[in-house]
């Protein structure tokens, strides 16, 4: 089953600048990538592995 | 000074003990589970050498117990020993109360604190049982995982790396 884009946005205090921004948060089936509105420090994740249970 | 007060019961005990310790003032506590052979019950065996004998034998006959570990101040010790004694009456315990000597405590960093975990959800269809329900999404600072709170089909993604001031 295809992974349509989600895209999500979360409130934190920014990794970089330390400010409590925004974070943009984009996921697909391959990649997450997290923005900060405030600074544009980025942040990519990749896909590892995947852990199905027994149907 | 203060006591590392250690509290040996058998874990049918575990309850009773800890309503004494808690009654008697005790603010934390840890709890290891352990299984343990009493010297009378010890007395008279010799184990023979391969691994498989010795484990064997502490799974025949060794109790399933507990320690209860608490650090106290010295002078309420006395009164939370009495408290416990008091509660296990006629059961099997044991109680310990080493003197501590120092006490160091480290915080995390604030480096640390700001690398905190996220938690988000996002309802819809999951990609494994195609139900739409709430897949919750955690964020570390090197690792993420998006898991289906229906079926619980899980996927795991590692840092890539990172770009400041990215457009």
């Amino acid at each position: 089953m295809p992974v349509k884009k989600w895209k999500l946005e979360k409130g934190a205090n920014c990794y970089n600048c330390g400010d409590a921004t925004l974070h943009d948060i984009e996921v697909d089936e391959f990649d997450i990538k997290i923005r900060c509105r405030e600074c544009g420090f980025s942040r990519y994740y990749t896909f590892h592995m995947v852990n199905l249970p027994r149907k | 000074m203060k006591v590392h007060l250690r509290v040996f019961v058998e874990i049918e005990n575990l309850g009773k003990a800890m309503n004494a310790l808690v009654e008697a003032g005790i603010t934390g506590f840890y709890i290891l589970e352990y299984k343990g052979m009493s010297p009378q019950d010890w007395k008279g065996f010799s184990i023979k050498e391969d691994p498989k004998s010795a484990i064997g034998l502490i799974q025949d006959y060794a109790t399933d117990a507990v320690l209860v570990c608490s650090v106290v101040e010295e002078e309420k010790t006395d009164k939370i020993v009495e408290s416990v004694m008091e509660t296990l009456e006629g059961e099997k315990y044991t109680i310990l109360e080493v003197p501590i000597r120092r006490i160091i405590v480290n915080n995390k960093d604030l480096e640390k604190k700001r690398a905190e975990t996220w938690l988000l959800e996002k309802e819809v269809p999951c990609f494994y049982c195609g139900e739409n329900s709430v897949q919750r999404i955690r964020i570390d600072m090197n690792k993420a995982k998006i898991w289906c709170t229906n079926c619980g089909a899980s996927r795991y993604y590692l840092i890539k790396g990172v770009e400041k001031g990215g457009s």
